[in-house]
């Protein structure tokens, strides 16, 4: 049962090949498992670990450690990105995760491009990359997963979400200009994590949804960038997980198109039937967050339980983690699974 | 062009999106002095009822929507001036904002559009609104609707919340809550004493029709 190591499983589950079980993890990012109560039994705090790297790895380490995930999920937030790019961001609190405060340009056709590389050049990128540096140093049985926010997910971060979503329409050239920067500067700063010890990168974005987009502004927008992104991370050497957020109907064929080693989704969505689908999809996900909070060890289990029978290839939440949620249901989660499978 | 062919096509502009077509249209029922109120009640907005059966049939998708709705600001720009006090009737009011811990707002904002181009005045709160800003919001701006979003399981609680602040100060019965976004269910809305669930923008105007309807049937 233990003779393969967590990071070898979950590379080997990334690679399509046989595992003794499905992983369970929570790959960073949007979808983190920084949870009040890991951070109230351990001395690594929000929001000061998300400029911190000795604070971010420690924090890191605590929440892997308390919560049986099988990996190392940095950073905690989606708001790197952005920022490095020149939104405000407020960082939250304990409770409550960073946010965009502020997008700084009203329209695709007013951003100011920063010169090349800008993200990989800023202080908390820097403590992202020393994080994912010490964490994969001290310990290589444990995937360190690099998360990134994906490139139309940043763009909405920089740009005015709803002038945004209009010029996917009506400045389509500019549009382009802007996702092409975004996913170069995106690009880079994955193969920074590469280059610092992640075994995975893990792309999440949440703009980039089937029911935001539909399917004709995904296929233009969203997909190649998406591609290239995980083209790039595949060049650097390592897996990319792609997690999309919302129900998926409207762009099932987009979504055989993805480039990623898995597809990561919401709880809505029926793995079993999108395996059926598209062949040789590996697929992630999708235990209900909404039941990870409000529900109990015992419902927790029973859940995970009827999900295995879908034949997952990776476990993990559904979406993002409420901060409040117990970490009971947390390990009732991660520990249902190793004794399922 | 007669009322009615006029009519159509400026609804038909508003569903393409095309904002030329509705700015000349809209002119011409000035020139032709058609009565404003009618031009947009029964030109521009019934494009956007389309447009957003559209958006409920998954035909159209948010970028569809919003260049719709840019159309018909277009039209209402230009026929606005021209109508006549009297027809001003009262519109009712909606307070509407994205919880607290919430900054995903592109839900609210459909909604807030769909409901202003069905004739509601809507107080937009904008987002991660604090529970009790609701409540205040709603009794100052006299509205009969409070409509909540949320796209975050973890900011869900946050609505229970306005619900339980009306019912501490006394005024539960004045205000219709509607609660919407991502995670969100009917389910979740009886549990918490919500009036009603939307599950998306388009459903949200005719809750918030027949929501005023039932009100005015209610003995005071």
């Amino acid at each position: 049962m233990n003779s393969i190591s967590p990071r070898e499983r979950l590379l080997r589950s990334l690679g399509g090949k046989t595992v003794d079980r499905p992983p369970v993890i929570c790959p960073g990012g949007m979808m983190n498992a920084a949870v009040v109560d890991v951070m109230t039994s351990g001395i690594y705090k929000l929001p000061e670990a998300h400029h911190d790297p000795d604070l971010m790895s420690g924090l890191a380490g605590n929440v892997q450690r308390e919560t049986g995930f099988e990996n190392f999920g940095i950073p905690f937030c989606m708001t790197v990105e952005a920022e490095s790019l020149g939104s405000e961001v407020d960082y939250g609190s304990l409770e409550c995760e960073p946010k965009i405060g502020r997008e700084p340009f009203p329209s695709v056709k007013e951003v100011e491009f920063r010169p090349r590389g800008v993200i990989g050049r800023t202080a908390r990128a820097e403590a992202v990359i020393e994080a994912i540096t010490s964490l994969s140093r001290e310990y290589e049985d444990i995937p360190a997963i690099g998360s990134v926010t994906g490139p139309l997910s940043t763009a909405a971060s920089i740009v005015d979400p709803m002038p945004f979503l209009k010029d996917l329409r009506r400045e389509k050239d500019a549009a382009h200009r802007v996702l092409d920067y975004v996913c170069g500067e995106l690009e880079d700063y994955a193969r920074l994590m590469v280059e610092g010890g992640a075994s995975v990168i893990s792309i999440a974005d949440p703009t980039a949804t089937g029911e935001i987009l539909g399917p004709k502004i995904f296929r233009e927008f969203a997909l190649p960038y998406l591609n290239r992104l995980a083209d790039a991370v595949h060049a650097a050497g390592v897996p990319v997980i792609i997690h999309i957020c919302g129900n998926v109907r409207s762009i099932k064929s987009e979504l055989a198109l993805l480039r990623g080693d898995a597809l990561s989704v919401d709880a809505m969505v029926n793995l079993k039937a999108l395996k059926g689908e598209t062949p040789g999809i590996t697929t992630m996900g999708n235990l209900s967050t909404y039941l990870l909070e409000f529900g109990n060890e015992g419902s927790v289990g029973k859940s995970v339980r009827a999900l295995m029978n879908q034949d997952i290839d990776i476990m993990a939440p559904a979406c993002g983690l409420s901060t409040s949620t117990p970490i009971e249901n947390i390990r009732a989660f991660t520990s249902a699974v190793r004794e399922t499978g | 062009m007669t009322k009615e062919k006029l009519y159509k096509g400026l609804a038909d502009a508003v569903v393409d999106m095309d904002e030329s077509t509705v700015a000349r249209l809209s002119e011409e029922a000035v020139c032709n002095r058609f009565d404003a109120y009618e031009t947009i009640d029964m030109g521009l907005a019934k494009g956007m009822e389309r447009a957003g059966q559209l958006f409920e049939d998954e035909e159209y998708f948010v970028p569809e929507l919003l260049m719709c709705s840019e159309a018909l600001t277009v039209g209402v720009d230009i026929l606005k001036p021209h109508i006549r006090r009297s027809e001003r009737e009262d519109k009712h009011k909606i307070v509407i904002g994205v919880i607290r811990g919430d900054t995903h707002d592109i839900g609210k904002n459909l909604v807030k559009l769909m409901l202003s181009s069905a004739g509601f005045e809507v107080v937009d709160l904008g987002r991660d609104v604090p529970t009790n800003t609701f409540v205040d919001r709603a009794v100052e701006e006299s509205a009969r609707i409070i409509m909540i979003s949320s796209l975050m399981t973890t900011t869900m609680e946050g609505m229970k919340e306005v619900v339980s602040i009306l019912q501490e100060r006394g005024i539960r019965s004045r205000f219709k809550v509607v609660i919407g976004g991502g995670p969100v269910s009917q389910g979740f809305a009886d549990k918490i004493g919500a009036d009603a669930y939307s599950p998306n923008a388009n459903h949200a105007v005719r809750l918030a029709n027949e929501l005023v309807r039932e009100d005015a049937r209610e003995p005071k």
